[in-house]
């Protein structure tokens, strides 16, 4: 790769302000100002990949094994990105306790979705499971051993046999209780055999667009403020997910929509983001989700005037009652004011009133985890807990050969140069709803995709074509614009006005007088986004700068997923409304089909939303893609036509 | 310099109360009258050094290992500690829910 500099200006500096320190490099004068200038520095590749979580080390190194030069930017070292904290399994049809077959396993994904998945892109992943377990096996994931020796497979996540009517299926393989972590391991380890360049701590700006076609990307390198431009024939994004835009989130402080954003940016869209997976008990502040069988044994969600209230919204099931409607209704008390704290903004979930032998057995190290998470006591006080983000199922659309497409004028249309796979990702193989143990089959899957994909149409070594000269100008102008911001308001300040505005009106409990409050809110601290304020005026790791960065990604993120949701008139998988309970699909598939008129595209609501941003004034713009309902060959797996969806 | 003494050895107390568990009340006692009765083994003075000396509590988590690591219900080896994590639906571990 050739290294050249475009500027070179050394920074010299006296800091004003607070914190009165002064340096001198290189023995400039001391009183010299805080250079301005950006030295940027570029680097030809054959492909880069933004992210290094399980999908983008998968990328990575599939496309350096294939002998591509490759760089992997990443803001995170690699093994500490939020993969490592999937600590559930993956699913594969190996058949190993009973006999199984991949088109079972796609059928319950397809119904997971609850056929909003596209149906040739869960053909691949399930078709690809048991090659994509086994080679990871191979890689040397320590999974846990049947007796026999294979790998042992446990009932979770929706899993059945024959198409959903033999009984539940064992399909979940796991590496004794964190597979996440050990998956992360893996694929480093196995990363370091191969010579892929590994840009760590440098946070990707944005993308380098020409022509419709994506050129490389412009990162900043935190440790010394220096830009770089990476050039590339091929750009595979894997960024992760946003759970960070919602108050009460299991993300990581770093999972903030980065790639999703970029792409947002460069003017193509994102798809399906009002689909967010929620869980009812994360404990408040930490994030951290209680399990369901704490409820299973016998403890009680409370509101603030100490009554059962799951009484009155679930009155044969309680507190047993199916994850959606337990996290509607303690929304519904948060939001009638019977909340609990000094901002009435959680319920209690409370087991006191148990034996404490009985928890301790029954729930072994739940006193430690609520010492830990909550502070409290769990055999005294009760557990604060609200609904929390735990994944999104939404993201950067693409095939089912990773590559990024657009949807104009009735055809998908690949933008060449750029792939997407991961969280980051919308495949759609998770559809309206994720199934467990899913998440991680689609990483493996899909990093290995786009690397083959890549592998498969281009040819180490290829001739880069020109770029500009001064491509990446708008982000070093942003990002200088938002290291000297001097407005009224904190980087935190903001991001906490969005993520209280999406926990309470984004959140579990939609309908279209919340969603539209919320539409409306979220668009006027969109525009407070001018009025920020940064404090650290320096560029050698410049936290401040980073986060407001971030909150900028997020704010993108946040803005599309509330107006989606705001649009879609209809429940499907994770988006509920109350106003509008129903599917809407293009026939009644309640009923049977003889006789029925399909209902034209604008008239149902199974479709893709993909949506645009146009970031100077954040307003959204919403289209519709159809779903792709045909599997990759009809003569080996059949499509599953749509049903309702009932477990 | 005896407020110096008893603060330390209030601090021993409850360094020797944390670290020690059970074994609270006897080394509560034995640090509060200084005297060393002939059965213990002789020790060594209670200086820092002296303290590694002392049979380490292993740290007992509360999700014990199976033996041979292989769950004796279903035979399970390198599978996850404790119960079953998928009993109740979710993927649980120590009351945590990481999958659903």
């Amino acid at each position: 790769p050739s290294v050249w500099f475009m500027l070179f200006h050394v920074p010299a500096a006296a800091v004003h302000g607070s914190r009165n320190f002064h340096f001198s490099i290189y023995g400039k004068k001391k009183n010299a100002q805080i250079s301005t200038q950006y030295p940027v520095v570029d680097h030809e590749f054959d492909a880069v990949v933004v992210g290094a979580g399980g999908a983008g080390l998968r990328a990575a190194f599939g496309l350096s094994e294939a002998g591509f030069n490759t760089a992997c930017i990443t803001k995170l070292f690699p093994t500490r990105s939020h993969t490592v904290a999937a600590q559930g399994g993956i699913n594969a049809a190996l058949g190993n306790m009973e006999e199984d077959d991949w088109r079972w396993h796609f059928y319950d994904t397809v119904k997971g979705s609850d056929w909003l998945g596209d149906q040739d892109a869960i053909h691949y992943m399930t078709e690809q499971a048991p090659a994509a377990v086994v080679e990871l096996e191979n890689f040397g994931m320590p999974f846990s051993r049947t007796e026999d020796g294979k790998i042992y497979q446990r009932a979770f996540g929706g899993q059945s046999l024959k198409y959903g009517k033999g009984g539940q299926a064992h399909r979940c393989c796991c590496v004794a209780d964190r597979t996440g972590h050990s998956l992360l391991h893996t694929l480093y380890g196995r990363s370091l055999r191969y010579d892929t360049s590994y840009f760590v701590e440098y946070f990707a700006l944005d993308l380098l667009m020409e022509n419709g076609e994506c050129k490389g990307v412009i990162a900043l390198c935190m440790e010394d403020g220096s830009i770089h431009r990476f050039r590339a024939q091929n750009t595979v994004i894997a960024t992760g997910g946003y759970g960070r835009t919602f108050f009460s989130c299991t993300s990581a402080h770093t999972s903030t929509g980065d790639g999703n954003a970029m792409v947002t940016r460069a003017g193509l869209p994102c798809q399906d983001l009002e689909f967010v997976q929620f869980h009812p008990t994360g404990i408040y502040g930490a994030g951290c989700l209680i399990t369901e069988g704490c409820r299973g044994e016998g403890g009680i969600l409370i509101n603030s005037e100490g009554e059962r209230f799951m009484e009155r919204y679930a009155p044969n099931a309680k507190d047993l009652a199916s994850r959606d409607v337990v996290s509607r209704s303690m929304t519904i008390e948060i939001r009638e004011g019977r909340g609990v704290g000094p901002d009435k903004d959680h319920v209690y979930l409370q087991l006191h009133h148990l034996p404490p032998q009985q928890l301790a057995t029954r729930l072994p190290g739940i006193s430690e985890t609520a010492m830990i998470f909550a502070g409290v006591d769990v055999t005294k006080e009760p557990i604060p807990v609200l609904p929390t983000v735990h994944y999104n199922m939404g993201g950067v659309p693409t095939n089912y050969k990773g590559q990024v497409i657009t949807y104009t004028d009735g055809a998908d249309k690949v933008v060449p140069g750029l792939y997407a796979c991961g969280e980051a990702a919308c495949a759609s193989v998770h559809g309206a709803n994720r199934l467990g143990a899913n998440s991680l089959l689609d990483l493996v899957v899909f990093g290995r995709a786009c690397a083959l994909t890549i592998a498969e149409e281009h040819k180490p070594g290829e001739k880069l074509s020109p770029l500009k000269p001064t491509a990446g100008e708008e982000s070093v102008a942003n990002l200088d614009k938002l290291r000297f911001a001097n407005g009224s308001l904190r980087t935190s300040e903001v991001r906490l006005n969005m993520q209280k505005t999406m926990q309470a009106h984004a959140a579990v409990f939609r309908t279209g007088s919340v969603l539209k409050e919320g539409c409306d809110k979220m668009d006027a601290i969109y525009q407070t986004m001018d009025d920020l304020k940064t404090f650290d005026r320096g560029i050698v790791w410049n936290t401040d700068l980073v986060e407001t960065l971030e909150l900028q990604n997020l704010m993108l993120n946040a803005v599309q997923t509330i107006h989606s949701a705001e649009q879609r008139k209809e429940s499907r998988g994770a988006h509920a409304r109350e106003d509008f309970k129903d599917r809407v699909d293009e026939f009644d598939y309640s009923k049977p089909l003889q006789g029925q008129e399909k209902k034209p595209f604008d008239q149902h609501w199974r479709k893709h939303t993909m949506s645009y941003v146009d970031p100077k004034t954040g307003k959204v713009t919403l289209e519709y893609r159809p779903v792709i309902d045909h599997s990759l060959d009809e003569q080996d797996c059949a499509r599953v036509p749509p049903a309702i969806r009932s477990y | 310099m005896s407020l110096l003494r008893f603060s330390a050895s209030v601090s021993r107390r409850l360094l020797w109360k944390s670290a020690a568990g059970e074994s609270v009340s006897t080394g509560c006692s034995r640090a509060a009258s200084g005297a060393v009765s002939d059965k213990e083994p002789l020790k060594k003075a209670k200086t820092p050094q002296g303290r590694f000396d002392l049979p380490e509590e292993k740290s007992k988590d509360v999700l014990e290992k199976f033996p041979d690591d292989v769950n004796p219900v279903t035979k399970e080896k390198g599978g996850p500690r404790g119960p079953e994590p998928t009993r109740y639906g979710d993927w649980e571990r120590k009351g945590r829910c990481v999958d659903f």
